[in-house]
C-alpha cells in the first residue's frame, strides 16, 4: 500500500508538470483553434533560458525568472506574428502544420545550442526529501507542484474575472462576433501566445530541477498535446485533471511493470492512455458540449 | 453622419455582391434597409463594421465615411470605438458566457469602469426581463431574450451609430412590436441613429424617418419612408398588398423605368 501511495505522490508531481503543458496549449487552442506543437520548443527554451540567465550569467532567482519570462514572452509574440498571423482565415490544418515547421525549426536551433551535451542548472529549489509517515516526499517537486497549480488558480480566476479573461473567452467562441463588440482579435492572439508561452516555461523551468536539459525536451510538448486531448482541448480543468492523471498512471504503471519487463513503459503508459481514453470519448474528457436548443 | 458613396464590395475576389451602393444615415435619425434575400443588405452592413474580411469579402470600390472621416479600410475594432456598432443578424451571442458577461462584453472598447457599472443598470431597465436572466447561460435563452441581449450588449459600447440586422425575424409579433417600441426609445432617449435592416417591411418603414430599397446589389428605389409606404411597388412585393402571385419582383417590369434612373 505505501509503495501504491509514494508511485501515487511523484506521479502526481509530475503531473502537475504534465498539466501546466497542457495547458499552454489549452490556452492556444480555445482563443485560436490552432492546435499547437510549437509549444515544446517554449517549455524546452523556457528552461534554456532560465539557465542562461540563472546558471549562466549567475543572476538572482527572481531576476533571472523575469527575464526568462520575458524572453519566452517574446519569443511566442514573435513565433504568433510571423508564423501564425498569417495563417488566419486559412484552413486549421495549415496552421496546424506551421506549428509542426516552428517546432522543426526550434529543435534544429535547441541541438545546436546543446551540442549534443547536457545543460544543468545549479539547484535553485531544495533536493531533500521529506519523511511523512514512511512516504517519501521530494521537497523542489513539492514546491513546484505548488506553484503550478497557483499558476492555475491565477490563469482561472484571470480567464473568469478579469477583462482580457472576458475578451478571450469571447473570441474563443466567435471571432466575428468579438470583433463586432470592438475586441481586437489580433491582439487577443497575441496575448494569448504570450502567455501560454510563459505558462510552458514554468514547465520547462519545473522539469529543469529534475532531469538535466537535454535534446528531448521538446518532446514533452507532445505529451502535453496528449493530455490536453485527454482533457478535451477547450477545458482548463480538464488538462489539470488530465496531467494529473497521465503523471500519476505513468509512475504507477512504471513502479509496478518496470521491475517485470526491465524499464520503459512510462512512455508507453502515456500514449496507450489516450488511446483508450478517445475511444471511450472521442471528445475527451471534458469536450465542450455544444449548446443547441431545439 | 455615415454615408456611402458607390460602394462596391467583392467576395472572395470574385463574386461581385455590392454594384455601386450609395446611401446617407443622418444624425439621430432611422434609416431603414430593406430588400429580399441576397440582396446584399446584410454585406452593406458588413462592409460598415468592418467584419467583412472575416469572410473574405472587400470593399473594392467606393468611399464610406462616418462623420467626416474615411471608415472603409480601418479595423473592426476601430470602428466601434468611432461610435458604430453592428448587431449581426441571426441574435448571435456568445453562448458560453452569462447574460450579464455578454451585456458586460460589450463596454469592451470602453475604460471607464464607474460608467460602464451606470450603463449596466440602464441595459436592465430598458430590458427588465433580463434581470432574472442575469447567471444564466446564454445559450439556452429564448428567441426574444436573445434579441434583447445583442441589443443590450450593443447599446453597452455607447454606439452613435447601430446597425440593426433582422431584429424581428422569427419573433411572434407581440415581441416584434415590443422590440421595435425598444428600438425606438432607443433613438429617442440615446440619440442612437438607427440603420435598420428588415423583411418586415410594413413595421420598419413606419418606425423609419427614411428608406432604401435593395435588390440585387444595388438601390433600386428609396426616399422618406411614408412615401415609399404609398409606393406601388414597395406596396406589391414588400407588404404584399396587391393580387398575388403575378409580378415576382421589381426587375421583370420596372426595367425600363431603372435604366432611364441608372443612365439619366
Amino acid at each position: 500500500m505505501s509503495t501504491f501511495l509514494q508511485f501515487l505522490i511523484l506521479g502526481l508531481m509530475e503531473g502537475g508538470v504534465y498539466a501546466l503543458v497542457g495547458v499552454s496549449i489549452v490556452l492556444v487552442y480555445k482563443a485560436t483553434k490552432t492546435v499547437s506543437i510549437a509549444h515544446g520548443q517554449l517549455l524546452a527554451f523556457g528552461a534554456f533560458f532560465f539557465y542562461l540567465f540563472f546558471g549562466y550569467f549567475g543572476l538572482p532567482i527572481i531576476i533571472a525568472l523575469l527575464l526568462c519570462f520575458l524572453a519566452i514572452g517574446v519569443m511566442g509574440f514573435v513565433i504568433e506574428r510571423l508564423a501564425l498571423r498569417p495563417m488566419i482565415g486559412q484552413p486549421l490544418f495549415a496552421a496546424f502544420l506551421v506549428t509542426f515547421a516552428v517546432f522543426v525549426v526550434f529543435d534544429g536551433v535547441f541541438l545546436l545550442i546543446l551540442k549534443g551535451g547536457i545543460l544543468g542548472v545549479p539547484k535553485f529549489l531544495p533536493r531533500e526529501s521529506l519523511l511523512v509517515g514512511g512516504l517519501r516526499i521530494p521537497e523542489g517537486q513539492a514546491i513546484s507542484f505548488v506553484l503550478s497549480m497557483a499558476v492555475f488558480g491565477i490563469i482561472g480566476l484571470m480567464f473568469r474575472y478579469s477583462k482580457v479573461g472576458l475578451g478571450m473567452r469571447a473570441t474563443a467562441e466567435d471571432h466575428q462576433l468579438a470583433q463586432s463588440t470592438g475586441i481586437s482579435v489580433k491582439k487577443m492572439f497575441s496575448v494569448i501566445w504570450v502567455v501560454s508561452s510563459v505558462v510552458a516555461a514554468i514547465a520547462g523551468i519545473s522539469t529543469a530541477h529534475v532531469i538535466d536539459i537535454y535534446y528531448s525536451y521538446p518532446l514533452l510538448g507532445i505529451k502535453g498535446l496528449i493530455v490536453a486531448l485527454v482533457g478535451g482541448l477547450e477545458s482548463l480543468p480538464g488538462a489539470l485533471l488530465g496531467g494529473l492523471i497521465l503523471g500519476i498512471l505513468e509512475n504507477i504503471s512504471a513502479g509496478y511493470l518496470d521491475p517485470i519487463v526491465g524499464g520503459g513503459v512510462k512512455e508507453v503508459a502515456a500514449y496507450f492512455m489516450l488511446l483508450v481514453i478517445l475511444l471511450v470519448k472521442p471528445y475527451g474528457l471534458f469536450g465542450l458540449v455544444r449548446i443547441e436548443r431545439i | 453622419m455615415l454615408s456611402l458613396e458607390n460602394v462596391e464590395v467583392i467576395y472572395n475576389d470574385v463574386i461581385l455582391v455590392l454594384k455601386g451602393v450609395s446611401m446617407q444615415v443622418p444624425d439621430g435619425k432611422i434609416v431603414s434597409l430593406l430588400g429580399a434575400n441576397g440582396a446584399g443588405k446584410t454585406t452593406t452592413l458588413k462592409a460598415i463594421s468592418g467584419v467583412l474580411y472575416t469572410e473574405l469579402g472587400e470593399v473594392t470600390d467606393g468611399r464610406i465615411e462616418f462623420e467626416g472621416r474615411t471608415i472603409g479600410r480601418m479595423d473592426p475594432e476601430d470602428i466601434v470605438r468611432l461610435g458604430i456598432v453592428q448587431v449581426m443578424e441571426g441574435r448571435k451571442l456568445f453562448e458560453h458566457l452569462t447574460v450579464d458577461e455578454n451585456v458586460k462584453v460589450g463596454a469592451y472598447s470602453r475604460s471607464d469602469a464607474a460608467e460602464i457599472r451606470r450603463d449596466i443598470e440602464r441595459i436592465y431597465q430598458y430590458f427588465p426581463a433580463l434581470l432574472e436572466l442575469k447567471g444564466r447561460i446564454s445559450g439556452y435563452l429564448s428567441g426574444g431574450e436573445r434579441q434583447m441581449v445583442v441589443m443590450g450588449r450593443a447599446l453597452m459600447a455607447r454606439p452613435k451609430l447601430m446597425l440593426l440586422d433582422e431584429p424581428s425575424i422569427g419573433l411572434s409579433p407581440m415581441l416584434v412590436k415590443e422590440i421595435f417600441q425598444i428600438i425606438k426609445e432607443i433613438n429617442l432617449q440615446e440619440k442612437t441613429s438607427i440603420f435598420l435592416v428588415e423583411q418586415n417591411a410594413m413595421i420598419a418603414l413606419s418606425l423609419s424617418e427614411y428608406g432604401y430599397v435593395m435588390e440585387n446589389g444595388r438601390v433600386v428605389i428609396d426616399g422618406p419612408s411614408d412615401k415609399l409606404k404609398e409606393n406601388e411597388d414597395i406596396k406589391e412585393f414588400y407588404l404584399g398588398l396587391s393580387e398575388l402571385g403575378k409580378r415576382k419582383s421589381y426587375r421583370e417590369v420596372k426595367h425600363y423605368k431603372r435604366r432611364k434612373r441608372w443612365l439619366g
